[in-house]
């Protein structure tokens, strides 16, 4: 067996200590098939005098040059022709621009031996019937985003009873239908079949919100849960302290706090970061993650912001082995949780950007963008 | 929060108030007026209670590190000596006193209503907007921009408490700039938009101010220096590296570009090596204390480098020297334009044979040229620079410096807030 399907095929999840020489071997290989096929990143590697056949220690992996998630989205590289690659998904593009990774059979394959153990974990996986609510894109065929294939993905981790979407496509774009939503909740809570939620939090916030203004209390079926993902984009302003979330949901749907569910991934990293019971990302042993001083790029301990290098020897087919994303993160020790997983976690506390930072084009773009026009 | 007739309201209030704002600003239009004296005097009130240090903490909120220096530009500009001095430039007695010339009188009034839409990039920036409009005894909307941290309403808001008749001439709302409808109420009472910002933001004001309203436009320009020798190199370099780092490059009047008088190709790289190290200290001081920003530079940078040696890089002849949280970039060309700011300059040859050509392609936007030369060709570089459409041309560290009764993109502002009437006898 190669060490990307051992590694993937390992039965405990969180055994990171267990996992450490194979987890090197396996980026050893997919660094060198990457190198190999893909002439972009192997000039990259040459150019800082980088030997991916010297993989040995993890000081080595912390020396692997990353490719930021800009640079992804700007050049759209692979390392195998189109054809050998079923699926590619573009990430959702925040601001208008997204990268379009390519996933080869083997991995997707890996990717969802992870899911199945991930989400068994957390008994997401099972033969009850549930009733589906996305809070995210209805497919389309124009429509090729992670997220959009996750979310859909999601729903046949049990046989669905019924699908309804938020985000609907309409007229050439996609509208959201929160009304309609609304209504499918109060249908389903007469189901026999528990009911759940899958979608990004601000949407889902949104429909809780607008639920309890209308006074439209329900009680879901026992086994309902809340699968969140894809982060708050461009809601940020809106977003909750979780604990408000969690007791709204509690007063709205009677799904108690601990069927609530928050995943974290990205389309350049396709691994499943599903929360503990306290709500925490731990590193499962499909990847690694390292933090990285935000003026020098030097990795950083546990305890301290910075930006997030995530690291994972999943794919073939788009060298994404070790991206640096938008998001600022500080990792904690296993032990600062308490669930009892062993391993590290991940908090996101931020993006990387120029929120703050007032330059003199800044306000133009809000006018414009208010204006129809194009802000470039 | 909104500022109506001296008096805060909450957000939501906007289209209530907009409603009535129209009947006020008439009312005041034809029975009020408000009083040079007046204005002047709550203004230096208020310079002289920062002076006292009564502001330091509210400063401190918003520019931590920068409270000595925001302090003494709000004194310098509301302090009674510096109004007056600036009257007497921009609107000197010739202009206002009226006049007559055979059967008819001159007289000059205020241009009525102003609708500032203001820039986020220096705090105070609004207010001082609104205080120029005020001077010239007009009424203010201001729109405040998206970013404003609150300062603008508590300025003015101490203003209206030192003189309560300066109420009816001011109106500031918290209006976001995707609410275009709100904004085109504003516009149409207006007599005059004053818009602080790039070219995006001016068209999309055009876009939406009704025919006939005069737009006052202080618009994005370019800033560069001009390398011709010196006279003190360490402390020129060090000046201008400090005054790069120190702006973040975000003003008008910062240095973009730098060029060299030479027509020698290999002069470029060699000053970009001479000069990182002095940026590297300057940018070492003056880092980003933002987290989310330095971690969005560094990747940036981190990004170029990946592209270059990747072959994908869009910059072609160009070279990058990194440093430290900085980085300077040598070029081909000699055009003027904006750098990748937070200190990342870029370094171009234009020899001085080819600075009025050159400059000329982008005339209406050149703002500031920090010029570093040997005495003796200071004024002969001077002349062609203004020639060339710079309308300042600083030393290299004041490039961003402000002086009392200076123009302003190379007018009066004040003068732009009113008008001139004749009166037949």
């Amino acid at each position: 067996m190669d060490a990307r399907n051992a590694l993937f095929s390992h039965p405990d999840p969180y055994d990171l200590k267990g996992t450490g020489k194979l987890f090197i071997r396996a980026m050893r290989e997919c660094c060198i098939y990457h190198y190999i096929h893909c002439p972009e990143y192997r000039e990259i590697l040459d150019s800082m005098r980088f030997d991916p056949y010297e993989i040995k220690k993890p000081s080595d992996i912390a020396a692997l040059p990353f490719l930021p998630t800009v640079f992804l989205k700007r050049h759209r590289i692979y390392s195998m022709p189109q054809y050998r690659m079923p699926i590619k998904a573009t990430s959702s593009g925040t601001g208008g621009v997204y990268s379009r990774i390519g996933f080869d059979t083997k991995g997707l394959y890996c990717g969802l031996k992870m899911v199945l153990k991930v989400f068994g974990l957390r008994g997401i996986v099972s033969p009850q019937p549930c009733n589906y609510v996305i809070l995210g894109y209805k497919p389309h065929k124009g429509n090729h985003t992670a997220i959009a294939k996750t979310a859909y993905g999601y729903t046949l981790l049990t046989p669905a009873v019924s699908r309804t979407f938020a985000l609907k496509f309409r007229d050439g774009e996609y509208k959201p239908d929160l009304e309609g939503v609304a209504a499918a909740v109060v249908r389903n809570s007469r189901s026999p079949f528990p009911t759940r939620f899958i979608g990004f939090p601000a949407y889902t916030w949104f429909m809780l919100k607008i639920m309890d203004e209308r006074g439209m209390n329900v009680k879901l079926p026992k086994g309902s849960k809340i699968m969140l993902g894809g982060g708050w984009k461009q809601f940020y302003k809106e977003q909750v302290d979780k604990t408000e979330m969690y007791a709204l949901a509690k007063k709205v749907l009677d799904i108690d706090e601990e069927n609530i569910i928050e995943s974290y991934g990205a389309a350049e990293h396709p691994i499943l970061y599903c929360d503990c019971r306290n709500h925490h990302f731990h590193i499962p042993v499909y990847s690694r993650v390292i933090i990285r001083d935000v003026n020098t790029l030097e990795p950083l301990g546990y305890g301290r912001v910075g930006l997030v290098n995530l690291i994972t020897p999943m794919v073939y087919g788009t060298p994404i082995q070790s991206i640096v994303t938008d998001d600022l993160g500080i990792m904690h020790r296993a032990d600062e949780c308490g669930c009892g997983v062993r391993s590290p976690y991940l908090e996101i506390i931020g993006r990387a950007g120029f929120t703050d930072v007032k330059t003199c084009a800044a306000g133009a773009e809000e006018i414009l963008k208010a204006a129809g026009g194009d802000a470039k | 929060m909104i500022l109506f007739r001296g008096k805060l309201y909450p957000t939501e209030k906007q289209n209530e108030l907009l409603g009535i704002l129209e009947k006020r600003i008439d009312h005041t239009l034809a029975h009020g007026s408000l009083d040079r004296e007046t204005v002047i005097s709550a203004l230096d009130g208020l310079a002289a209670r920062t002076a006292l240090g009564e502001f330091d903490q509210l400063i401190a909120q918003v520019a931590p590190d920068d409270v000595l220096h925001y302090k003494q530009a709000a004194i310098t500009a509301m302090k009674r000596e510096n109004l007056e001095l600036r009257l007497s430039v921009e609107l000197p007695d010739s202009i206002m006193k009226n006049s007559g010339t055979g059967c008819l009188m001159h007289s000059v009034r205020p241009l009525g209503t102003l609708f500032h839409i203001a820039a986020g990039n220096a705090e105070g920036l609004p207010a001082m907007s609104v205080l120029e409009g005020l001077i010239t005894g007009n009424v203010n909307i201001l729109k405040l921009p998206s970013a404003d941290s609150g300062l603008t309403i508590r300025i003015l808001g101490e203003l209206i408490q030192s003189a309560p008749e300066l109420a009816d001439h001011l109106y500031v709302f918290d209006t976001p700039s995707s609410d275009i409808e709100a904004m085109k109420r504003m516009a149409e009472m207006a007599d005059g938009i004053v818009v602080w910002g790039g070219e995006t933001a001016v068209k999309a004001v055009r876009a939406l101010a009704p025919a006939g309203v005069k737009l006052i436009e202080w618009g994005h320009r370019l800033g560069f220096a001009y390398i011709s020798g010196y006279t003190d190199e360490q402390a020129e370099l060090s000046a201008l590296a400090k005054h790069i780092a120190e702006t973040g490059q975000l003003l008008c009047s910062s240095c973009q570009v730098i060029y060299l008088d030479t027509y020698d190709k290999n002069e470029t790289d060699r000053f970009a090596e001479r000069f990182l190290p002095y940026l590297e200290r300057a940018a070492d001081i003056y880092l980003h204390t933002d987290v989310g920003a330095a971690a969005q530079l560094s990747v940036r940078r981190y990004c170029e480098r990946l592209e270059k040696a990747a072959g994908l890089s869009a910059q072609k002849g160009r070279h990058t020297y990194y440093g430290r949280n900085c980085s300077v970039t040598v070029c081909g060309d000699s055009t003027p334009e904006l750098s990748g700011m937070y200190a990342n300059v870029l370094v171009k040859r234009l020899p001085a044979e080819h600075i009025l050509p050159v400059l000329r392609r982008k005339k209406g936007e050149l703002q500031t040229a920090g010029l570093i030369c040997t005495p003796e060709r200071r004024a002969e570089l001077t002349e062609i620079l203004l020639r060339s459409g710079v309308n300042r041309v600083m030393k290299a560290g004041d490039m961003s410096a402000a002086f009392t009764g200076e123009a302003h993109d190379g007018e009066y502002p004040l003068r732009r807030y009113i008008r001139n009437t004749d009166i037949e006898f």
